[in-house]
């Protein structure tokens, strides 16, 4: 391949400040969030419309080099990692939003804009776009349709999939399509309901429409202490159970709490082996009496205290304290690997407990913060990458959770997705032929495997392997 | 009995099978006789079943209890009917988790019943609940008032499990309520109208029921009143879970017309154009929005307000939820769905009705009003007047869909709107499940 060429040939396409091809600023390329798999692209293309978007892929294309959507790079599973190098699209300068439609409860905008940005935006109409994953100020709505990401309102709200109303996709060959508006019903299948969580895997998403959330008319925060997680998990399945509706239920456990604790001087306990944040919203009417029952619920399960935030103030602490509790980890190891599962929420209490003995047994702390009320864990494997087979450890404790949640009816990602992180467990979760039918949906839309090929398919098992071996019609049993 | 009946009987036994077809006209799909019909017991019957019609050339429709039947084109050549009434198991319903796995052909009504026990509800109010099953209603993607508040099948519905038409199974998804492991295949199978694949069972996300609800009935002079008090709603903080709009015919000539009458017969002095806004939750929120939705209402113009509670509020919504009913449609009429952005929902209706009064046909409206989704019953005159109402607000609106209607228009017309968009692609998708184009080949927009 000629470099020079393409570089050059990109430059035509996006302006000189649209391509980096200096070898230091493609390593900050190097990954995502997930700093275990790692892959330098030839070279990185910022377009800012959907035009230069789909003259650059069809130039990949004519190249024969992969396209790696990338958003702000958050991702925890090497969704934006380019593992066979190719060029990684960012959609940082794709940072527009071009209308906002309260009448119809919809917003038009970029991919590359910042989620936190857009509630920002969307507050003076009274209006929020209710997904807000905690990486929220740095992560892009591009990256949170790619894979369908949730956040702590989700509970109540539902993930990502439930805001999108339709997007603009460049497709392998460099053509565009629009999904749909807004308007309901529009004939045919939902396309939008597959792009989004397709993991950046099917097309470049350059455009979106999405749906916004009027803002709550009142909204209550406390957080409930508790002695251990085990109470705390506990009260959680019973407030599922007896069908009250949080807005959010967040829980963060003793290791969590020594961290952000004194960033955020809340104050805490030590004796607080749990904390349960717990956010009701709605109409003012009866918002006490629920909140009441909740706490309620608390109590009987133990709690040691139930802390009203008051103010705004307070609220916006708390949930601070929440959000960037990842950030917080930093202080209690040099490296941490974040693993993301989901159990039914009843087996919360049990989970949990095998989490605290794969601790014990990989003699590896584990810290918490996790989306309870959707049963979505997130054991967090503190670890030194340097100390010698803690690496290793740290890996193998992580496959433990994943057996222990699919063992408890579970599945091995509840927001991150699956990208290269998850390969190899897919398998764990799904047959020969239910992988097949998902290589189908993707072949039908990138039959030329051009957007970020060699993910979320386990690796033995390629997509277009996968699809081909369904076309012929093999006998499936055989090859289980 | 010809081999393929023969091998079927050999799976299903014979009693599950009717070959002779002449007793049975229930089972014709727009005015199409199947070749046979046939109801296996097991979701491994019906996958040897789809096996062995796909070694014979022969095409398949799937049915579940029938309602929805007349949706979608009339079937192209000759097909059997696989009825999945009887995988109507529960899976998995561990009642603290708020999920349920069903298997596709339990009705709706069972499996609220079932789920009433527990206090939770599958708030899809789709019509005919009693017929009307989990597989039909997921590939038809059919709506209900209570989208407003929680959202369609495509939102509940957390794992599925099909039978492709090579008669292979596959499962996505699972039992849990968030989950991003693989491609999410629901949303490929929701709604396309079982031409990809046969969904044999679904595990959904529950809701508690509310403890409290209430309707308030606003009845209006003029639908701008009526939208004057939509438009409210929509810009206050109020969380009603449902805002049906409803207009029965003007000229009262659609008087056979059952469904509408038995709403309009629980709602105290009605007149031609009503608001119906549920409201659901805690006691003190529902009285909140009885409180907030009256006083709007006034200021928009409504000639009469009304509270309902109890069995009248269940009754009146029960009868709302059947309006779209396409089981039992007359020779002459229509049953016409049109999309479109909400804040354009009243002046295409005031097109609509325009168009019904000039033509001097009958027209009753019942439509998800902060959705922007219509479903439009036209009735009477004569059939050629029909059809120009339809193509007439076709060339105006152009997402407007025919549900039910003569099997010769189903045939012709351009029933899925004015245009697919990205047909081709939807294309390579059907090439991919069904390159031999078995599964209800035809009916659907590819
Ligand atoms: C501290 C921290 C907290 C987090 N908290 C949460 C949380 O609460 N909930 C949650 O769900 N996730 C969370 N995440 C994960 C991550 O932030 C989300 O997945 C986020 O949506 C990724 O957005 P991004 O812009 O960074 O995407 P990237 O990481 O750049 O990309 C993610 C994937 O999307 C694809 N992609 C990006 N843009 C496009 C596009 N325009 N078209 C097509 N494909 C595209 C990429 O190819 C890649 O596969 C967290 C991550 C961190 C580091």
């Amino acid at each position: 391949m000629d470099r020079t060429n393409l570089v050059e040939e990109l430059r035509r396409i996006v302006g000189p400040r649209g391509v980096v091809d200096d070898p230091h600023a493609l390593m900050t390329y190097d990954a995502d969030g997930c700093v275990m798999d790692t892959g330098i692209p030839q070279v990185v293309v910022l377009p800012t419309s959907t035009a230069q978007v789909s003259g650059v892929v069809r130039l990949a294309a004519r190249y024969g080099l992969p396209v790696v959507p990338r958003g702000a790079g958050t991702g925890l599973t090497g969704g934006a990692t380019a593992m066979f190098g190719g060029i990684v699209i960012s959609t940082a300068r794709m940072d527009k939003v071009l209308e906002v439609d309260t009448r119809n409860g919809r917003v038009l905008c970029q991919p590359g804009v910042i989620n936190f940005d857009l509630s920002q935006q969307l507050k003076p109409y009274g209006y929020q776009f209710a997904p807000d994953p905690s990486s929220q100020k740095a992560c892009t709505v591009g990256g949170n349709i790619a894979n369908n990401s949730g956040g702590p309102h989700c509970l109540k709200y539902g993930i990502t999939a439930s805001h999108v109303y339709g997007v603009e996709l460049v497709l392998g060959d460099g053509t565009v399509l629009w999904s749909g508006d807004g308007s309901p019903a529009g004939p045919g299948y939902d396309l939008t309901g597959v792009i989004v969580g397709s993991e950046g895997t099917i097309g470049l998403v350059t455009a979106v429409w999405l749906k916004i959330t009027r803002l709550p008319e009142a909204v209550r925060v406390v957080l409930a202490l508790f002695p251990d997680i085990a109470g705390a998990s506990t009260a959680v399945s019973q407030v599922i159970a007896s069908g009250l509706l949080p807005s959010a239920l967040e829980m963060m456990d003793r290791l969590v709490i020594k961290a952000v604790n004194d960033m955020y001087k809340l104050g805490l306990p030590d004796s607080a082996g749990a904390a349960l944040l717990i956010e009701v919203d709605g109409v003012e009417d009866g918002l006490d009496d629920l909140l009441n029952d909740v706490t309620a619920m608390c109590w009987r399960n133990g709690a040691i205290d139930v802390r009203p935030a008051r103010t705004l103030a307070e609220q916006n602490q708390v949930w601070a304290a929440r959000k960037n509790a990842f950030g917080a980890m930093g202080r209690l190891s040099p490296t941490y690997y974040l693993v993301d599962t989901v159990v039914p929420r009843t087996r919360l209490p049990y989970t949990m407990e095998q989490v605290g003995r794969i601790s014990r047994e990989y003699d590896l702390p584990i810290a918490n913060v996790f989306h309870a009320g959707d049963g979505n864990l997130h054991p967090i494997i503190l670890f030194d990458r340097r100390a010698k087979g803690q690496n290793q450890r740290a890996l193998e404790a992580a496959t433990s959770v994943m057996h222990v949640s699919i063992e408890q009816g579970g599945v091995i990602s509840g927001e991150h997705g699956i990208g290269v992180e998850k390969q190899e467990y897919m398998t764990l979760l799904f047959s020969t032929d239910d992988l097949a039918a998902m290589a189908g949906l993707h072949q039908s839309f990138d039959p030329q495997d051009v957007f970020n090929p060699g993910k979320i398919f386990p690796k033995g098992r390629g997509c277009g392997e996968l699809a081909a071996l369904r076309k012929a019609g093999v006998a499936w049993a055989t090859l289980k | 009995m010809n081999p393929l009946s023969s091998q079927i009987a050999s799976i299903v036994g014979t009693s599950y099978l009717i070959d002779d077809l002449a007793d049975y006209p229930a089972y014709a799909v727009q005015g199409r006789i199947p070749i046979l019909v046939v109801a296996p017991g097991s979701v491994e019957e019906l996958a040897h079943v789809v096996a062995a019609a796909h070694a014979a050339g022969m095409a398949v429709i799937p049915r579940g209890g029938g309602t929805m039947q007349a949706w979608g084109r009339p079937p192209a050549g000759d097909f059997m009917i696989v009825q999945t009434t009887r995988l109507s198991r529960v899976r998995i319903y561990e009642p603290d988790d708020l999920t349920i796995s069903v298997e596709a052909g339990m009705t709706m009504q069972d499996l609220d019943a079932l789920l009433a026990v527990h206090g939770q509800m599958l708030p899809l109010d789709v019509p005919l609940p009693a017929r009307s099953t989990i597989g039909g209603v997921l590939s038809t993607a059919m709506d209900g008032p209570r989208r407003l508040g929680y959202g369609t099948s495509r939102d509940l519905l957390i794992g599925v499990q099909v039978v492709e038409a090579t008669g292979r199974s596959s499962k996505a998804g699972g039992m849990v309520v968030k989950n991003v492991s693989g491609f999410d295949m629901m949303k490929l199978y929701t709604g396309s109208l079982g031409s990809l694949a046969i969904i044999v069972s679904a595990n959904f996300k529950l809701l508690p029921r509310p403890r409290a609800a209430a309707t308030i009935a606003c009845t209006f002079n003029t639908p701008a009143d009526a939208f004057a008090l939509v438009a409210a709603i929509h810009a206050s903080q109020l969380t009603p879970v449902a805002v049906e709009y409803l207009q029965k015919d003007e000229g009262g000539r659609m008087k056979d017309e059952a469904s509408m009458s038995a709403v309009i017969s629980l709602i105290p002095h009605p007149s031609s154009f009503i608001l119906c806004v549920r409201a659901e939750g805690l006691p003190a929120a529902v009285e909140r929005h009885i409180r907030d939705v009256a006083e709007m209402a006034e200021r928009a113009g409504s000639s009469r307000m009304s509270v309902l509670r109890d069995e009248d509020h269940m009754a009146v919504w029960a009868a709302i939820n059947d309006l779209p009913q396409t089981f039992s449609v007359a020779d002459d009429e229509l049953l016409l769905r049109l999309g479109c952005l909400p804040s354009d929902l009243e002046r295409a209706l005031a097109d609509a009705s325009a168009l019904a009064s000039r033509q001097g046909i009958a027209l009753a409206v019942a439509a998800r009003a902060l959705s922007g989704i219509a479903y439009l019953r036209v009735r009477g005159g004569d059939e050629g007047l029909r059809h120009q109402f339809h193509a007439d607000l076709l060339a105006r609106w152009p997402q407007l869909a025919i549900l039910a209607g003569p099997p010769a228009l189903m045939a012709e017309a351009p029933i899925w709107g004015a245009s697919v968009p990205n047909l081709a692609l939807m294309q390579r998708i059907k090439q991919e499940f069904d390159p031999d184009n078995r599964l209800n080949p035809g009916r659907y927009v590819v």
